[in-house]
């Protein structure tokens, strides 16, 4: 039961998912920890994100190029950025960084999906930096992120996996193996030159560094899948254009252009050919939990605002003393809270998995040297060598079994789908109902129906979501094979 | 390419189809995207003097008066096929010929000339809680298409028997338009509210069932334009699956896909068929019944549309996530569906 010292926002989150509240029984203090995390993010909305985004909104359809980054500096004293990196490193991603990172992004994307987005997708791009182990780069691109959040200067990432003719095909093992990639990695001496495009890459445009997928032979995609580290100075990497999206406009969806980019060797993040495990499966797992909380949160600020609409007076008359009104808005609700069942059962079971890992003795020793030694060159070329890279994935796979990890997948796909359709449906339905007038709700519900559009089609579309599931949990087909350490090379 | 199953239609409603859809592949087709990211360029003016000249901007006026004479179902075709390649023009060309429509029941002449493209446009406020008493209008519409820089108002006053309507000078003293902020949908009709303050009409107009008359006209032209919509959301859906790579093969390829195109098509044949009953048949009723059921279609349409797109269904270039938005607007005008389904129920009630 929530205790008395709590705040209204604390009793309210616990009230709306009643798992956290069977959980604060047991862990008073962590989950204490999530409670102010979204007391953050809705002081954030309140003062700064809700009475800005409508205007935000309509001024990126004249102005596509323009970027609100005094939105972010207001996100550095939340330390949103920090989401996504370990206590260990000065960040915020308690044992519930899944968990903590989902209900923050519904709270955001409550009051706009466009701003919640740009958020999340720097989280995006920090987590392949995490789950490959790259621990050589944790001391120094994650400090810096944490470093420079502190003094309000946000250094934000993103994650750059679709090509211009593959969006889905990138997204799943089967699909990757046919697809039509356009970027190449070549191996040269002593690193890697990428050419190729990217494109509709959400936050690409402003990241400074970025997590970068690509093939280091077109022909074999599935095999040579490689992550990189790309930072935005390197030579040759340009972001030549960004889109003019129907909605969650706040967030850039960049072109990244790259023209014989070197990469050099210690910017692999895991192994060469690894990719589409340490770089998209395990990703996927843990983010499209967080999609579906970003749908929510949409669809949450579809029915606040609706809400409002029907108690409004207009013709002598309220909407919300009309039965079928209150039917719809019942129905809404259940929409929504069907959603937070889903993505939290999956977030929570993330967590879970990683939870072993984050907090065993073994990787906390690491973290016993002092950060000047970790951060220098002779450490760095250890962490990064093939046995660096061995021990850090053998921890890992001791932890995060195959069938977890596909059990993760199955359940976050199975999430992102369900909450994004629904989304879609609240959406649609409020302005059903709502009709023509000139009130300042419909706005915002028109807002959150274009916003709402984009949840069915990131993180791999809804129809690959869908098989997805059907291969994970009904056809048995699709398992994650988390690669064995000390691996040597292209399979 | 797709092909629609055949359509059986009078020569005269043929010939129509025609020139509709040669205006709007000329003059709507490849400006589309402007038409609706810049709706106070001289585009849309242009657009709409051009709709003049196939006559469509005094499209239900008797040929007495100058007008061009077409019963509901040419106009549906016509609005159906410049729907096709955007939406916005069509709904402006609609309410611009509902609001006209009052003065041609009443045969009012005085106000019918100057009736054509100077007159563009022209603004139907309604619905709203308007009163005409002792001369003076007053009242307030929240949402009226056409609103901005109109030339003339017809309004239609609560009460009465909806036997009345009157107009005022968009610019009359009193009238007071407020600019649709942001409007989401439809943009060419360039939205907004507005209030009267003992406005003095220019004209009284009575006769029939005035106020039944132009719903009827803007459920069907509406429902028209929708099934234009979801023809648009099949052919630009369908070329794209013919050419975009997918998972090994042709999105068309992909038998989900083909049940989303398939849907569509049933949506269009839906749509087309409905309309052409409700004008067949005359009253209210069918009329709400075919705006229902095909505004909910072309929103469906529209979003598969976009999804079967993927990533650039969403983007501006490609043109199909505004037909995303402008489905929604056919569906939120002129009243709300649960709303039409109510008062379809009440017409239909005999005692």
């Amino acid at each position: 039961m929530a205790s008395k010292g709590m705040s209204k926002r604390g009793k309210k989150l616990l009230t709306d998912f009643p798992v956290l509240n069977a959980l604060y029984e047991h862990d008073r203090k962590g989950i204490e920890g999530i409670i102010k995390l979204v007391e953050g993010a809705t002081e954030y909305n309140r003062t700064v994100a809700a009475p800005c985004a409508l205007e935000l909104d309509e001024r990126m359809e004249r102005e596509p190029d323009y970027f609100d980054w005094d939105l972010m500096r207001e996100a550095c004293k939340y330390r949103f950025f920090s989401l996504a990196i370990p206590e260990v490193l000065g960040g915020l991603a308690s044992k519930y960084m899944v968990t903590g990172m989902a209900l923050v992004v519904e709270e955001l994307c409550s009051a706009c999906g466009g701003i919640g987005l740009a958020i999340a997708a720097h989280s995006l791009g920090v987590a392949p930096v995490i789950a490959s182990g790259a621990m050589a780069h944790w001391d120094s691109v994650l400090y810096e992120i944490v470093e420079e959040e502190k003094k309000g200067n946000p250094v934000l990432m993103a994650y750059a996996i679709t090509e211009p003719s593959a969006g889905t095909d990138v997204e799943e093992p089967e699909f990757l193996e046919v697809a039509k990639i356009g970027m190449e990695a070549k191996k040269v001496k002593g690193g890697y030159r990428l050419n190729g495009r990217k494109c509709f890459i959400s936050g690409g445009s402003e990241a400074k560094y970025l997590t970068v997928t690509a093939a280091t032979d077109r022909s074999r995609p599935l095999e040579t899948w490689t992550t990189f580290l790309v930072e935005r100075d390197m030579e040759g990497y340009s972001t030549p254009r960004v889109e003019l999206k129907m909605g969650q406009r706040a967030c850039h969806a960049a072109e990244l252009l790259f023209e014989d980019v070197f990469v050099p060797d210690s910017h692999v993040l895991g192994y060469e050919g690894d990719g589409i495990v340490n770089g998209i499966l395990l990703i996927m797992a843990a983010s499209r939990g967080p999609v579906g909380s970003i749908a929510t949160g949409i669809a949450r600020g579809a029915f606040e605002h609706f809400l409002a609409w029907t108690k409004e007076r207009r013709n002598g008359k309220r909407p919300i003393d009309e039965d079928r009104i209150r039917m719809a808005l019942a129905e809404m609700w259940a929409a929504i809270q069907e959603n937070r069942g889903l993505y939290i059962s999956h977030t929570l079971g993330g967590d879970a998995l990683f939870r072993n890992a984050f907090t065993h003795p073994l990787f906390l020793s690491a973290f016993l040297i002092p950060r000047q030694v970790r951060a220098s060159k002779p450490y760095s070329a250890i962490l990064n060598s093939y046995y660096g890279k061995g021990l850090v994935n053998m921890l890992f796979r001791y932890f995060i079994k195959d069938d977890d990890a596909t059990d993760m997948l199955a359940k976050a796909s199975l999430a992102k789908f369900t909450c994004a359709d629904n989304a879609m449906e609240v959406t649609s339905r409020a302005l059903e109902l709502m009709g023509m007038d000139d009130s300042v709700e419909r706005r915002w519900v028109e807002k959150a129906y274009r916003d709402a559009k984009l949840t069915q089609i990131y993180e791999g579309t809804n129809q690959l979501n869908r098989l997805v599931v059907y291969n994970t949990e009904i056809a048995k087909t699709l398992r994650v094979e988390i690669p064995g350490p000390f691996k040597k090379g292209v399979r | 390419m797709i092909r629609l199953p055949d359509f059986a239609e009078d020569q005269e409603y043929r010939i129509l189809r025609e020139t509709a859809s040669a205006y709007a592949a000329k003059e709507l087709a490849p400006q589309a995207e402007q038409l609706d990211l810049d709706p106070k360029s001289w585009r849309v003016k242009e657009a709409m003097s051009k709709a003049g000249e196939i006559g469509m901007l005094a499209a239900l006026i008797p040929e007495r008066f100058g007008g061009g004479g077409l019963d509901a179902y040419a106009f549906c075709v016509a609005l159906e096929e410049m729907a096709v390649e955007e939406a916005g023009v069509a709904a402006a060309v609609l309410v611009h010929n509902a609001a006209l429509l009052p003065a041609a029941l009443g045969e009012f002449e005085g106000l019918i000339t100057g009736v054509g493209p100077d007159a563009y446009p022209a603004c139907l406020a309604f619905p709203g809680d308007i009163s005409v008493s002792g001369g003076k209008v007053e009242g307030r519409v929240p949402f009226a298409f056409n609103a901005q820089e109109c030339s003339l108002i017809t309004l239609l006053p609560s009460g009465g028997g909806g036997t009345q309507a009157a107009t005022v000078r968009g610019d009359a003293d009193g009238v007071e338009i407020t600019a649709e902020p942001y409007q989401m949908g439809l943009r060419a009709t360039r939205a907004g509210s507005i209030r009267f303050e003992g406005v003095e009409p220019s004209n009284i107009i009575s006769g029939g069932n005035m106020v039944e008359e132009v719903e009827r006209v803007l459920f069907l032209g509406l429902a028209a334009i929708a099934t234009g919509i979801s023809r648009n959301a099949l052919q630009k859906a369908y070329a794209y699956a013919c050419e975009r790579y997918q998972a090994g093969k042709m999105i068309i390829e992909h038998q989900q896909m083909r049940i989303f195109l398939a849907e569509m098509l049933a949506a269009v044949e839906q749509g087309r068929a409905l309309v052409k009953k409700a004008c067949e048949d005359g009253g209210l009723e069918p009329a709400m019944v075919a705006w229902l059921r095909a505004t909910e279609q072309a929103c469906k349409s529209a979003m598969d549309g976009v999804q079967i797109h993927g990533g650039y269904g969403y983007m501006r270039d490609y043109g199909m996530e505004r037909l995303m938005r402008d489905a929604k607007y056919c569906q939120m005008y002129p009243t709300t569906s649960q709303e039409a389904l109510l008062r379809l129920l009440e017409l239909s009630e005999t005692g």
